[in-house]
């Protein structure tokens, strides 16, 4: 935006008219045009450090954000900010206050003694049994505790490359910061002390990786349904686009619903379930992309190259596989892209309606559930982290997908 | 006796009589053979909806019988295996599923009946009743919104950056061209705005806008605003003995506003893009070129060419959009608290298991949309030439 006004009043620079221009590649050309929006570039840089971070989201967060890494002495706590300087001087690395907890106040001997309803009502309707009053925390403000980088933590698993046997799990246990002693809670805790920050990390991975599933398996299925649609044409067309109709015309997340509930009637561990709700997202989304790559087929089929490759004796799934579906495959990578966010909303709706995953899981839809709670609205506010990194991974892969769509489109340039 | 039978089966003598007229008409006219070929396509499809809907609803955990014997355990009467295979094969649910599926086809287009609902205990018609109504006329009101905010605004936004003739144009000096490019770098940054809101409303999903509102109340420390009517006026009816209650009108439309806003919302952002994108694709066709050579500027051009060809493909999307609001409306209704057939939906498929309720609403969900399509495919078909003369040959 800005650099086309400043293009507009600076200088006039010739454009270049060298011969790599033309001899470039369909993806070289739709990296210069993509590069040249600025939107988009930053939104990519986000969105690469997002997903980055939530990769290596062990490393970068602080504690774990299992129930093993509960901070029980510190429940429902609010989030403790990084200082530089207070009243007692300037520190250059940054700190944090200690905590302590306070023992909730209950009279007992007045309970027993005077006895009798009238006190217990009392106390009942003071307030100090309620959850906030039972989670109040001191800060003392003379101790500080420094913040310190590469920290010795719990272990986790960098990178796992095992597979069949082989056993190539990468473990570490150093993270980026901590504290001293005790722990630092950047967005505060939740109701059973697990640390908020840590688990929106973890949770955006997981949320990603179900989408890359779900999206692996909707483009099979899109493709085997265009591929064969477009290529054989006629009856065969005619039975498999009714078929896609249909699908499309029903509603898909009351379908995502019935499939999450027949799921939980089977008994799935965590990880199966998660499979299998990314493999149903996935294979009942393929109409809008079959439907275009039939289309593109059904003109494409008819060309020389074809029938050269059906003289050649070329089996028709090897002309399909091979000729005729790289021919679109510009336009089915940008589809794929622009549909990341959708089949992220997808998860997260099913999830948030409690169906999708479930609590113990960290995935950004578990999470976001919890911003439905009235006492989590009114009194633990920080909870809705995850509610604005979400906000913005959306943002980032809209913005990613609109600029490497117009990236993609051969005709931009005129507009 | 005979009359008995006509208004027991009225539904097949009315999709029969209407492919008839088509069919007799589609003799002369080949307008009517498309449109009779139409019909029999939206018949099909209605038909593949509903065996995927029906076999869908197999896959939900539990029966009617076993639901049945539960509820009648519940009032204290002992049961065995025996029993419920007695009931299962009194409710026809020991026959195999094409036999089940083929039979609930005809009770529906024979009699227009949807089947009996487990868990409410009675015909899903019935229990059903005028909630799927409410619920449609919330889709509509959705889609209202969307269309009145996005049609203008993505049509102003398309406005703005499509004036590239302004700073090019030979009639302007120096002078004017340089003003002309400050006003054109003012109109991209409004554009830039209008996409911004649009983007927002990609990212921000229905449940949490609703969620937020309702946060906002919650920090304002007003009532907040869900479910359809405040608790005052819920029990009241529409017409007490002092005539009509003009008090529970004005405070359903105060409460209405909420679920109608929270669904448009997505709708209109992509909207918005849709007829932005649509009317900066038609603004660079030579037709538009060549109406300017002619002579034709300004508003007419604008209007008479671009919007005006932009718009046939809007119209056609009308089916799916309804379709994408009521996706999002059972998150909603729950977020929101309302009782209309998305919250029915959501209740017979995670909580009840109430097989034939859910089929039923998402058959009639279907048969929404694709009359829809029917409909707007045939207006265009005899509205639009460019549509005319594709499928017509």
């Amino acid at each position: 935006m800005i650099s086309s006004v400043l293009a507009r009043f600076g200088p006039k620079v010739k454009k270049s008219q060298d011969e790599s221009y033309y001899t470039a590649g369909q993806l070289a050309l739709i990296k210069a045009r993509f590069m040249r929006k600025t939107s988009g570039v930053v939104a990519g840089w986000v969105l690469a450090s997002i997903i980055m971070v939530s990769f290596f989201a062990p490393f970068f967060a602080p504690i774990d954000p299992t129930i093993r890494g509960a901070d029980t002495n510190y429940q429902r706590g609010a989030p403790q900010a990084f200082y530089f300087w207070d009243e007692q001087g300037i520190s250059l690395r940054p700190f944090t206050y200690t905590y302590s907890k306070d023992k909730p106040k209950i009279d007992f001997m007045a309970l027993a003694g005077s006895g009798g309803l009238a006190a217990l009502d009392a106390l009942t309707s003071s307030g100090a049994l309620s959850s906030s009053a039972q989670n109040k925390y001191n800060i003392d403000e003379q101790q500080r505790r420094y913040v310190q980088f590469f920290v010795k933590g719990w272990e986790y698993s960098l990178i796992d490359f095992s597979i069949a046997g082989l056993n190539l799990d990468l473990r570490w246990d150093r993270h980026l910061f901590g504290v001293e002693q005790g722990e630092i809670h950047l967005m505060g805790t939740d109701q059973d002390g697990k640390d908020v920050f840590s688990r929106t990390l973890h949770a955006v991975w997981i949320t990603v990786s179900i989408a890359v599933v779900a999206l692996i398996v909707k483009l099979f299925t899109s493709l085997l349904v265009g591929g064969i649609s477009g290529y054989f044409g006629g009856r065969v067309d005619a039975v498999l686009m009714s078929f896609t109709e249909a699908v499309r015309v029903i509603p898909s997340i009351p379908v995502y619903l019935a499939c999450a509930v027949a799921l939980s009637s089977m008994d799935l561990t965590a990880v199966q379930r998660y499979f299998a709700i990314a493999v149903v997202i996935g294979a009942l989304d393929f109409a809008t992309l079959g439907r275009r790559l039939r289309t593109h087929i059904l003109t494409e089929r008819n060309q020389d190259y074809v029938l050269a490759a059906q003289l050649c004796g070329s089996s028709s799934w090897r002309i399909i596989w091979r000729h005729l579906i790289p021919s679109f495959s510009s336009y089915i990578i940008v589809d794929t892209l622009i549909n990341f966010p959708y089949v992220i909303l997808a998860e997260t709706s099913l999830s948030f309606l409690g169906l999708g995953l479930t609590e113990p899981v960290n995935s950004l839809g578990v999470l976001l559930q919890k911003a439905q709670d009235p006492d989590i609205q009114q009194n633990m506010i920080w909870q809705f982290f995850p509610v604005l990194v979400f906000v913005v991974l959306i943002m980032a892969f809209v913005f990613v997908g609109d600029a490497l769509r117009d990236a993609a489109d051969p005709y931009s340039e005129k507009k | 006796m005979i009359a008995d039978f006509f208004t027991s089966t009225w539904l097949l003598w009315v999709l029969l009589s209407v492919a008839g007229f088509l069919f007799w008409r589609s003799r002369s006219s080949k307008y009517f053979l498309y449109v009779f070929n139409r019909y029999l396509l939206a018949l099909m499809t209605l038909l593949i909806v509903s065996g995927i809907v029906f076999s869908l609803m197999e896959v939900l955990p539990g029966d009617c019988a076993e639901k049945y014997i539960a509820y009648k355990s519940s009032q204290g009467e002992m049961i065995t295996q025996a029993d419920i295979a007695a009931e299962r094969s009194r409710m026809g649910l020991d026959r195999s599923l094409i036999v089940r599926w083929s039979s609930w086809i005809t009770d529906l287009t024979l009699r227009g009946d949807l089947g009996f609902s487990c868990a409410k205990r009675q015909s899903v018609n019935i229990a059903l009743g005028d909630r799927f109504w409410m619920s449609f006329g919330f889709c509509i009101a959705g889609l209202l919104f969307a269309y009145l905010i996005a049609v203008p605004f993505g049509i102003l936004s398309a406005y703005m950056i499509n004036k590239p003739w302004l700073d090019k144009n030979p009639k302007y000096n120096k002078k004017q061209r340089w003003i002309n490019s400050i006003g054109l770098s003012f109109n991209k940054v409004l554009d830039l705005k209008l996409r911004m809101i649009s983007y927002l409303g990609l990212a921000l999903p229905n449940f949490l806008l609703a969620l937020s509102i309702i946060l906002l109340y919650v920090f304002a420390g007003e009532p907040v605003p869900t479910g359809l009517f405040s608790d005052q006026w819920s029990a009241e009816p529409w017409f007490a003995v002092s005539g009509f209650q003009y008090g529970k009108l004005t405070d359903f439309l105060s409460h209405i506003w909420l679920p109608i806003f929270v669904i448009g919302w997505a709708a209109t952002a992509l909207q918005l893009q849709t007829v932005r994108a649509l009317v900066v694709d038609e603004s660079n066709k030579l037709y538009v070129d060549a109406a300017r050579a002619r002579g034709v500027d300004g508003m007419s051009l604008w209007v008479g060419y671009p919007v005006r060809h932009s718009i046939s493909p809007l119209f056609n999307s009308i089916g799916f959009d309804f379709q994408r609001i009521f996706n999002d409306l059972p998150i909603v209704a729950i977020v929101i608290g309302m009782t209309d057939s998305a919250a029915l939906l959501i209740e017979a498929l995670a909580m009840t298991n109430d097989q034939e309720m859910a089929a039923a609403i998402l058959f009639l969900v279907a048969l929404v949309v694709i009359s829809m399509n029917f409909i707007t495919d045939i207006v265009l078909a005899a509205v639009d030439p460019r549509v005319r003369n594709s499928v017509l040959g």
